[in-house]
């Protein structure tokens, strides 16, 4: 598709056929989760589901937006906001799931008895 | 960072740190939409276990309730497909942004369009899914499982349905007789993050709402 | 208020119509300066009503519902549309001029994200015409519900959120990038002035911090307009979820009102101390860690709530690290005086003061760092003290200054140093008077959000004394309000650089051309004015090549009428809110072809 290396040619980025098989891979990846998701891998299946999640996002992110090729300042902005997205689920699951869980079911009993 | 910004406003011009303005600009609107999705995400969670605890369904996935089950209301084939659509079209943005950087218009604005009809399918996959809820007793007010959902999948639809207009705009643009200008390639570019940064949210939300029991 | 704003800067063009359609970072600097005080009296109005009615005990100036609007809109007042826009308004000004700059990086932008303030501001005043919120400034669940408040007013509570919201991520967005990309040849980051730092901490926590409190915001309406039972706990939901996330923006909200004040300081007192800011890599890093301490902070908020024991002693140990970098400045702060040949100009009067009363009220909330006092302090007066403090002591007290500083620069004249003195002493005396006294008070037992108490409970002579300080807080302000038009109406006198300070703003005329600087500066030292000084080297000069400035454009405001339908809509008819729309989209429309070259 692309023919040979034209004097336009981006010196990052990928060429066409390239982002056409990542996007084969990625499908292939998405239809690997559909099995796992049906298949009976007890303990291991949702690491491994949000393992390939997180390499399908990773691929998109490094490729598809050029972050792999681009100024690292794109990089460490979206990275450093990922991750304090990330670290605040996981802080608001924390509270909802651990220690408080009990303490916000004991309300609720409270609330329902009357 | 040894040369002055000759002109002081958004544009290809040389920057302190060599990055373009407008598109730094997207990456930290997408930082900002990273904490959005999050929230909404999390939100979700919280409510997901206490959903199945109070037993007023329907349930997301198979629940056995008084020895009865009831069937979840997931239909993991048919959002497989929606998901293996939207996909693709970021294959198609991809290609639009090549093409818009190499000066080849009719790759750009094939990409664009077939970009924008992948979108509108995925659209129009999330209206069905909506309707056939509705149908099985699945709405806002039902419970929190309903309310969650909805929420959460349809900001991710108002998303796309956003990145159409931005695309479309993009592409009626292009027919005018200068085109998108010397800036061609940075908007496609840009409009390119937005694309695939909604495609990225749907992979989290795919696994985690409807893979992960 | 565009006569009043069309005197504060030197415009090449004028009228209304100029201002209307402007992309020049100073005048909406002025702009944003203007109405943020404008609403900062208006706020303090609403004040001297509670503080009126509160004065002796069974007050009868105002009855409860009323009294409950009062304090939820001081609050909202005082927070989204006094503090916030006034360092909204040095940052448009001053960061430019202060990186070297000739504007910010999306001039247009900049414009829509005033406009869109101004409409949010309006939707959330105008709630008086109907019904003003009642639920307080953090709006707690389930109260703010259907079933226990049925009328229009949190309704303009959520509406008028959300827009601010947008406004200043749309702000936020572009410092971020300003700052990033548009300073000066040799302006690195490690020697930015401190104010440009901590408004670039401010910009990032606003991005990241506002995207929960719009989901917040949405669930509510939700709630109230489409029947989700998302903070309703008989039907499942969880009131706790809407603390959490109101907290998680609103914790990071506090040090996005206090950041302006410390980088305000931060330029003060070095430029009347004669002498470089002590530590500042430290003051830098400081500001740093308190922007990404005041992520894990918030659940401080709720340690009545009962949220484990695990969790609060996490919350606990984090809000008693978040007082280690604040120290860590004020230390740095008291170093940079010492030795110093200081001059006690109105700005530096402030500047230290802000130092004696900001640690007051950072102490006090140091107390509340530990779950079983705050048990004791929570939803008493001792915590309205404590806040007061840090916002009216600390935020207030820096935008003073700020304004006293700038001043010159802004306008080209003078404010009064006698008068000046007259409004400092008055606001420096009626502040303690209002608000140390409301820390016996609390410890008294007297709740906060009170609309009146009894006889019998002592509490009657502190709460006259803090009226009576009220109103001397009152005058103070007159007494600025007088300054500033006695000095508007004298001929401009200010030279470049009056106060002889080191920071590039002070390198160009005052007020500043068009275009800022003739010439861009080469940066060589943190305090390049001093250190060109010092090594004798001249100012730039201007090479006499055309300097291109982004023409005037009506988009902004047009998208920002059509963004203020749609919430308007919203309250009212779903008609308005499409025909919002619309006009929001043919103004972006018109904004994406309008040539800027």
């Amino acid at each position: 598709m692309a023919h040979g290396a034209e004097h336009t040619e981006q010196e990052h980025g990928l060429r066409p056929m390239q982002y056409v098989a990542i996007g084969a891979g990625l499908a292939v990846i998405t239809i690997i989760e559909l099995w796992i998701s049906y298949a009976d891998l007890g303990s291991l299946m949702v690491p491994l589901l949000l393992g390939l999640s997180a390499f399908k996002f990773v691929v998109v992110v490094g490729w598809f937006m050029h972050l792999r090729f681009d100024h690292r300042l794109y990089t460490q902005a979206f990275a450093a906001s990922l991750t304090l997205g990330v670290l605040v689920t996981l802080a608001l699951l924390t509270l909802y799931w651990g220690d408080a869980a009990d303490s916000i079911r004991g309300y609720r009993e409270w609330l329902n008895s009357g | 960072m040894a040369h002055a910004p000759a002109v002081a406003h958004g544009g290809a011009h040389v920057t302190s740190t060599g990055t373009e303005n407008r598109k730094l600009l997207m990456w930290i609107f997408l930082g900002s939409e990273c904490l959005f999705f999050g929230s909404l995400i999390a939100t979700y969670l919280v409510f997901k276990h206490q959903v199945i605890e109070r037993g007023i369904g329907p349930f997301p996935i198979d629940v056995t309730i008084d020895g009865k089950v009831e069937h979840g209301i997931f239909d993991i084939p048919l959002t497989s497909t929606s998901t293996f659509v939207l996909l693709m079209s970021s294959v198609t943005m991809v290609l639009a942004v090549y093409g818009a950087h190499q000066h080849r218009l009719k790759m750009m604005k094939l990409g664009l369009l077939s970009t924008m009809l992948l979108g509108l399918v995925f659209l129009g996959f999330q209206v069905y899914e909506f309707r056939t809820f509705g149908h099985e007793g699945l709405n806002l007010t039902t419970n929190m499982f309903g309310a969650t959902f909805f929420l959460l999948t349809g900001f991710h639809g108002t998303h796309v349905g956003v990145g159409v207009l931005y695309l479309g705009s993009l592409l009626a643009a292009s027919f005018r007789r200068n085109g998108l200008g010397r800036e061609t390639g940075e908007h496609v570019e840009i409009a390119g993050l937005y694309w695939h940064f909604v495609d990225i949210v749907w992979i989290v939300i795919f696994t985690v709402l409807y893979l992960i029991p | 208020m565009a006569t009043i704003a069309g005197t504060l800067a030197q415009p090449t063009q004028s009228g209304v119509w100029s201002w209307i359609t402007t992309v020049d970072h100073k005048r909406i600097g002025v702009l944003y300066g203007v109405t943020g005080f404008s609403f900062f009296l208006w706020g303090g109005v609403l004040a001297l009503l509670m503080r009126t009615q509160l004065a002796v005990p069974n007050g009868t100036v105002i009855e409860s519902d009323r009294f409950s609007q009062l304090f939820t809109m001081h609050a909202l007042t005082m927070i989204f549309l006094a503090i916030m826009p006034m360092g909204a308004g040095f940052f448009n000004y001053m960061i430019p001029l202060m990186i070297g700059a000739r504007d910010v990086a999306f001039p247009r932008l900049n414009a829509l994200s005033y406009w869109t303030f101004l409409g949010g501001a309006m939707i959330l005043s105008l709630s008086f015409l109907f019904e003003a919120p009642g639920g307080g400034w953090f709006n707690y669940a389930p109260l703010s519900e259907r079933p226990y408040s049925d009328g229009l007013g949190i309704d303009f509570y959520v509406v008028g959120l959300l827009t601010l919201g947008l406004s200043s991520l749309m702000a936020a967005l572009n410092f971020a990038v300003t700052i990033i990309n548009l300073r000066a040849p040799g302006m690195t980051m490690m020697r930015m002035p401190v104010f440009v730092w901590m408004t670039f901490v401010i910009s990032i926590l606003l991005i990241l911090a506002l995207p929960p409190l719009t989901v917040g915001l949405i669930q509510l309406l939700f709630d109230r307009q489409f029947g989700t039972h998302f903070f309703i706990a008989t039907e499942g939901g969880d009131p706790l979820l809407w603390q959490h996330i109101f907290w998680i923006f609103g914790h990071p909200e506090v040090y996005i009102l206090i950041l302006p004040a410390m980088g305000i300081v931060s330029e003060v007192l070095p430029t009347f101390s004669r002498k470089p800011l002590f530590g500042y890599p430290a003051i830098v890093f400081s500001g740093i860690a308190i922007g990404v301490l005041s992520w894990v902070v918030w659940s401080h908020h709720m340690f009545t709530t009962g949220m484990g024991s695990v969790p609060r002693a996490v919350f606990a140990v984090n809000t008693m690290i978040i007082g280690v970098p604040t120290g860590i400045k004020v230390f740095n702060w008291l170093a940079t005086l010492y030795g110093g040949s200081i001059r006690f100009t109105t700005a530096m009067y402030f500047a230290v003061a802000f130092i004696a009363t900001f640690t007051i009220g950072g102490i006090s909330g140091v107390m509340h760092a530990s779950p079983p006092v705050d048990s004791q302090h929570q939803d008493t007066y001792f915590v309205v003290a404590h806040l007061h403090y840090v916002l009216f002591g600390g935020a207030i007290m820096g935008i003073f200054s700020g304004i006293y500083y700038w001043f010159p620069k802004m306008t080209g004249r003078f404010l009064g140093e006698t008068l000046g003195r007259w409004h400092f002493w008055l606001l420096f005396i009626g502040m303690q008077m209002t608000f140390f006294p409301m820390h016996f008070l609390g410890i008294a037992g007297m709740p906060r959000r009170i609309y009146t108490y009894d006889d019998g409970l002592d509490w009657g002579f502190w709460n006259m004394f803090a009226t009576i300080g009220s109103y001397v807080l009152a005058v103070s302000l007159l007494f600025f309000i007088w300054n500033f038009f006695r000095s508007m109406r004298r001929e401009p006198s200010a030279p470049a650089n009056p106060w002889d300070a080191p920071t590039l703003e002070w390198g160009t005329s005052s007020p500043p051309p068009e275009h800022d600087f003739d010439a861009i500066y080469t940066v060589r030292s943190r305090e390049p004015l001093w250190y060109d000084r010092d090594h004798g080297i001249a100012a730039p000069v201007a090479t006499g090549e055309h300097i291109h400035l982004p023409p005037p454009s009506y988009y902004p405001i047009l998208i920002a009428i059509g963004i203020t339908l749609l919430g308007v809509g919203a309250l009212s008819h779903l008609a308005i809110s499409a025909l919002g729309g619309v006009i929001a989209f043919y103004g972006v429309w018109g904004w994406a072809l309008e040539p800027t070259d």
